[in-house]
Order: structure tokens, then C-alpha cells, then sequence
């Protein structure tokens, strides 16, 4: 009974995700046709070009990167009941410290300062995500709002160092000084962009996946995830999965900014990261917060993006129809009714 | 220069600036009274801002722009309103959804009609600047209410009659019940959903009236006009305590602030980021704060 209960709900799960994301297909194909001159062209390089040659395939790749730590981050917050709201603020900070600094030490330091780089940009992130789990946990401030409100002010400050006292004259734009040669990740499918964090990325996914299901911890954030008051009738210290969560949820969205600086960028560049964070939750909603899911999701979601530039290139539409795409599967994504229809259809036979 | 010539037009600008904010927060306080959180302001109002000024650009005419503004940004809100209310999806999630569709809608829209992802400009008349006698003869504040532009007043209109219609009105009453919970609506035989879609439509509406005002008063349409202001709208629900009269302080401070860094380049030694970054900053300590007040008060 209890298996093919579970079944069933993995099958109306599923199906629910193919609806929707075929939907959001259906609507992609319209929407050229609407609006390409050689809609067929346009379709062909939207669906297809990521996967044309080398370049596009690799920098694909490389875009789902910082939306897997991101996507991690948010997976690992909702699934405790937990909203991180501020995860442009975290990566963006987490990106300008680690910058800082390896712009800091000097070159006498050699490889050592990557490490210590990335150490700082994770500790920007979990702080900064941390203090609204504290805010919550001690007064009940709502961490929704707070996390979305530091991390808002944050993004001026970190705009304020990047374009006032970083900024490298000799850029034409507003960027900081390039970091130095030995903290830049190894390419390893040239000529696109791929680097290797991919492989950081893909340890990470399964380091959280070991962390929610097979430890003491993970157990615990996932049962005050389920059900709070349950949890502390339980003997959980339900206290320390609010903040816990966020700031692990923040430790993860400032390693995606560290990591895009020493993998892409090299320099900070302004709204460089912009988006990343956003994109993390729809991520981790398509992978339904699971730690392993998140990485097809990231893939799933750079390749969107991925396709509608290839398109943009080879035929006659803009960029941002990948925005409208998105947008439709953001929709249906958490649309219960869609669930609970197929749950519904799959029951009534019996 | 004397003192007078730097605070006037720093005063004046904000109660300019402050209009968008104070429309958007104005209408998503019915969203929030009704127990929503209403992420979307910013989309609705970038969905306003460009489907006003084309309207405006091909009709020739301000007031037919407006309205259809208008009219779009509540279709999106009740696009929004339906995936939330009958799909049953999660409001944060649909309303960020709203966002991206706007951003992405509005470029994709832009780049067909006139081949161009940057600034486009419409040969269109100016709002109209208002200057009422009555207001004039306020002294001290008199100088500083006259002389702008039609939508700011509109936008005073719609507050006052904001407070009226949720302190004052069987309608309001119900929005508030619908926030505190179903069960007491639904006991009056009443449909808490048709009152959230109801705040939903009317932020709609304040939503399209103040991203209009945005590119109306420029003749353009630049991509992501509202850079965010129907966010800072968000917070100055909060900030002001979900009340009308504390949305219009906290949207004088977001304006204040937007007006002081425009001046403050020259002017001060404080970057203008940091300005920028201060109502986000004040605004969380209030929350803080009260949130403290509020726990030590249930404590006792």
C-alpha cells in the first residue's frame, strides 16, 4: 500500500515536471514563431545550438556552475523551512572579499591564497545569511524580508568598492584589478570557458546530498523542515535549525561568487553576478530541493539560456525570450493544482 | 549660495521621487492586508511604465496611454492572481515569476516593435504640471506641494482614499479578515480568495499608474525602469507598518534618500552608494527593533 503510494507520488512528481516544462517548450516555439521572420531557424539554434560545437557546449556548462552552489544553497534552506531571500547580496559580497583578498596577499604566497579566497567568500555569504537566521532565532524577525533587505544594502556597499577604490583605471569598465595569474582555475575544455569547478560543483551536490540524508544534522534540518513543533516535541532544538540552515544556505551562494571570479571572470566586474542568485531558486525548485537534483537543474536552466543566446546570434530574436520561458516554468513549477489533478487521475481507476 | 537654494530642491525632487514608491506601496498593501506577499510590484509597474508610453507614443494621447497602462499591468496581476489563487502556486515563487516575465516581455516587445534593446523615445506631450492655488497659500510646505506633475496628486487622491476604503468600508473590513485568516471570512459564507484577487488587481492598478508616471515624464522607455523600485515599495509596506499613513512616511524616506544621493555627488563626501544603501539598512533595523518590542512584550 505505502509503496505504491509513494510511487504514485513519484509519478505524479515527475509527470507534473514534464507538463510544465513542456509547456514552457510549447510556449518557447510559439513565441518565435511570433516573432521570428525564419521561425524554423530560430527554433533549430534555440533547441539544438548549445550543443553545435565545443565553445557553446563548454560555456553552457560553465553558466550552470555558480547555479549549482546557488541552487544548493536554496535547496538546503527550503528544505528546512527556511527562506533566504538575500542570495544576490551573499554572492555578490562573497565575490568582492575573495577578490580583495587575493588582490591582498602578495605573490609570494603562491597558491596558498586560492584556498584562503575561497574560505573568504564562503564566510562573507554565511554571515551574512547567518545574521537573519540569528535575527529570526532570537527575536522571530521574519528571515524572509531581513535577508532580502541586508542583502539589498549590501549590493550598493560591494557597488561602492567595486566602481570607488578597486576600480582599476586602466579597465574600461567598472571592474577591480585582475587577480593574479596562480588563483585562476584551470581550463580544461578550451576554447569555451569550462573550468575545474565543475568538478567543485558537482562534490558539492553530493557533499549537501550526504549532509541532508546521511547525518545527524541533515536529519534534523529536514524534520524542522517537515513539521517545526513536531520537531521540538521531538527533542530537536529546533532554535538551531534556523539558523544552521542559513547559514550554510549563505556559506554556498558566497562560494558561487568566489568560485565565478577565480573560474570566469578574474575580475569583479559591476552586477557581474547579477541574476545568480534568483536563478539558484528557481534551480532548486526544479530539482524539488533535492541536493543531486540540482545539478541537471542547473543545467537545465544554462541551457535555456544558453540556447536563446545561441539563437540571438544565428537569427533574428533577442536574448531575453529565455527570460519569458523561464518565467513560464517559475509558474507551474509549484502550481499544487497541477499535482494534485494528476494525483487525483492516477487514484481514480482503483 | 544660501542654505535655502540646496534644501528646497532637494525637498521638491523627493516628493516627486517618492510617488512611484508611494502608488506601488499603496496598492500592495491591499495584496498584503489580505494575508499575500506581493513580490510582483516590480514587474507589474515595469509592465505599466512600457505599455503606457507605447499606448501614449501610438495614440498621441496621455490619458488613453495611462489608462491602458493601467489596464495591462492589472491583466498581468490577474494572470498572477489566477496561477497563485487556482493553480495554487506558491505567491513567492509566481511573483517572481511576474518579475521575470515583465523583464524579459518588455525587452522582447521593445526589440520587435522598434528594433532596439536600449532607450526608446516616443514624441509625445509632457504630464501635465498642476499648480493649485490652495496648496500655494500653506505656508512654509505651500512652495514645495506646487508645481508637479499631475500623477503626484493623483497619487495623495488615491492614499486618502486608500485609508478610507480599508478603515471605513465592508470591503476593507473583509480585505483585513482575509489577511487574519480564512475561516472567519469563509464563516460569513464569503470567498477569501475573490478579496485576495481583489488586492491583487488593485495593486495592479496603483502598479501601472506608477510605472506610467516613470516613463511618461521622461517620453522613453529604458529597459528595467523601475531598477527596482517596486522592491523598495515592498519595503516601505513594512517600513510604514502596513498603515497608509506610515507607507507615505517611509516613501518620503526612499525618496528622500534617492534625492539626497542625486545631489550628493557634489555636494557631501558621503558616496552615493552608501545613501542608497541606507533605507534598505533602516528598514531592517526597524524590523529588528520591532520585532525585540514585540517579543519582550508577549514575554511579560
Amino acid at each position: 500500500m505505502k509503496r505504491t503510494r509513494r510511487v504514485g507520488e513519484l509519478f505524479a512528481g515527475t509527470l507534473g515536471l514534464l507538463i510544465t516544462l513542456g509547456i514552457s517548450f510549447l510556449i518557447a516555439i510559439v513565441l518565435i514563431f511570433l516573432l521570428s521572420k525564419d521561425p524554423l531557424t530560430t527554433i533549430y539554434y534555440f533547441f539544438v545550438g548549445p550543443f553545435t560545437n565545443k565553445y557553446y557546449f563548454g560555456n553552457m556548462l560553465n553558466a550552470a556552475i555558480p547555479l549549482v552552489f546557488t541552487g544548493l544553497g536554496i535547496a538546503v534552506a527550503f528544505k528546512s523551512s527556511v527562506f533566504n531571500l538575500g542570495g544576490e547580496g551573499q554572492v555578490y559580497s562573497g565575490a568582492l572579499v575573495a577578490t580583495v583578498i587575493m588582490l591582498a596577499l602578495p605573490e609570494s604566497s603562491g597558491y596558498l591564497g586560492g584556498p584562503v579566497a575561497l574560505a573568504a567568500g564562503l564566510a562573507t555569504g554565511a554571515v551574512l545569511a547567518g545574521l537573519s537566521g540569528f535575527f529570526k532565532m532570537k527575536w522571530g524577525t521574519d528571515e524572509l524580508i531581513s535577508s532580502f533587505l541586508i542583502s539589498s544594502a549590501v549590493v550598493f556597499i560591494v557597488n561602492y568598492f567595486i566602481t570607488g577604490p578597486l576600480d582599476d583605471p586602466g579597465n574600461s569598465m567598472l571592474a577591480t584589478y585582475a587577480i593574479g595569474k596562480q588563483y585562476r582555475f584551470l581550463a580544461i575544455f578550451p576554447p569555451s570557458k569550462l573550468d575545474i569547478s565543475a568538478v567543485f560543483a558537482i562534490l558539492a551536490g553530493v557533499l549537501i546530498f550526504f549532509l541532508m540524508y546521511y547525518t545527524h544534522w541533515g536529519y534534523e534540518m529536514r524534520m524542522c523542515g517537515l513539521n517545526r513543533e513536531f520537531s521540538r516535541y521531538g527533542g530537536i532544538n529546533v532554535s538551531t535549525f534556523v539558523v544552521l540552515p542559513m547559514i550554510i544556505s549563505g556559506a554556498l551562494h558566497g562560494l558561487a561568487g568566489a568560485v565565478a571570479i577565480m573560474g570566469t571572470y578574474h575580475v569583479a566586474v559591476k552586477e557581474f553576478s547579477f541574476g545568480m542568485g534568483w536563478n539558484g531558486i528557481a534551480v532548486a525548485l526544479i530539482a524539488k530541493n533535492n541536493p543531486l537534483g540540482v545539478l541537471p537543474a542547473a543545467v537545465f536552466f544554462a541551457y535555456l539560456d544558453a540556447g536563446a543566446k545561441a539563437a540571438m546570434l544565428h537569427s533574428d530574436v533577442t536574448f531575453e525570450i529565455a527570460a519569458i520561458v523561464q518565467s513560464v516554468i517559475f509558474y507551474l513549477i509549484t502550481a499544487q493544482a497541477i499535482y494534485s489533478f494528476l494525483r487525483y487521475r492516477k487514484r481514480a481507476p482503483s | 549660495m544660501n542654505e535655502h537654494s540646496f534644501t528646497f530642491p532637494l525637498l521638491h525632487n523627493t516628493i516627486g521621487i517618492m510617488t512611484p514608491f508611494l502608488l506601488a506601496a499603496t496598492g500592495g498593501l491591499f495584496t498584503e492586508l489580505a494575508g499575500m506577499l506581493n513580490i510582483a510590484l516590480e514587474g507589474l509597474m515595469l509592465i505599466g511604465a512600457f505599455f503606457s508610453v507605447v499606448f501614449a507614443g501610438l495614440t498621441g494621447s496621455l490619458f488613453v496611454g495611462v489608462l491602458l497602462g493601467i489596464a495591462s499591468a492589472m491583466l498581468v496581476a490577474a494572470l498572477f492572481g489566477a496561477v497563485s489563487l487556482n493553480l495554487k502556486a506558491n505567491v513567492f515563487i509566481s511573483g517572481l515569476a511576474t518579475n521575470l516575465l515583465a523583464s524579459g516581455l518588455t525587452v522582447v516587445l521593445a526589440f520587435q516593435i522598434f528594433g532596439n534593446k536600449g532607450v526608446v523615445r516616443f514624441e509625445i506631450a509632457t504630464l501635465p504640471s498642476l499648480s493649485i492655488p490652495a496648496l500655494a497659500r500653506i505656508p512654509i510646505l505651500g512652495d514645495l506641494l506646487i508645481g508637479h506633475n499631475v500623477l503626484v496628486y493623483l497619487s495623495w487622491l488615491i492614499v486618502v482614499l486608500a485609508a478610507v476604503v480599508i478603515y471605513r468600508t465592508p470591503f476593507g473590513l473583509r480585505i483585513r479578515g482575509t489577511g487574519l485568516g480564512a475561516p472567519t471570512i469563509t464563516s460569513l459564507g464569503l470567498k477569501p480568495r475573490r478579496y485576495q484577487m481583489a488586492g491583487i488587481l488593485i495593486s495592479g492598478f496603483t502598479c501601472g499608474l506608477a510605472g506610467a508616471g516613470l516613463t511618461l515624464n521622461l517620453s522613453a522607455f529604458v529597459p528595467n525602469i523601475t531598477s527596482g523600485r517596486g522592491w523598495i515599495a515592498l519595503v516601505a509596506i513594512y517600513l510604514g507598518n502596513k498603515t497608509p499613513w506610515g507607507i507615505v512616511i517611509a516613501s518620503f524616506i526612499f525618496g528622500f534618500a534617492e534625492s539626497f544621493s542625486n545631489y550628493a555627488q557634489g555636494a557631501t563626501n558621503i558616496p552615493a552608494d552608501f545613501i542608497l544603501a541606507f533605507p534598505y539598512l533602516l528598514t531592517v533595523l526597524a524590523m529588528i527593533g520591532y520585532s525585540i518590542w514585540r517579543h519582550y512584550r508577549d514575554r511579560a
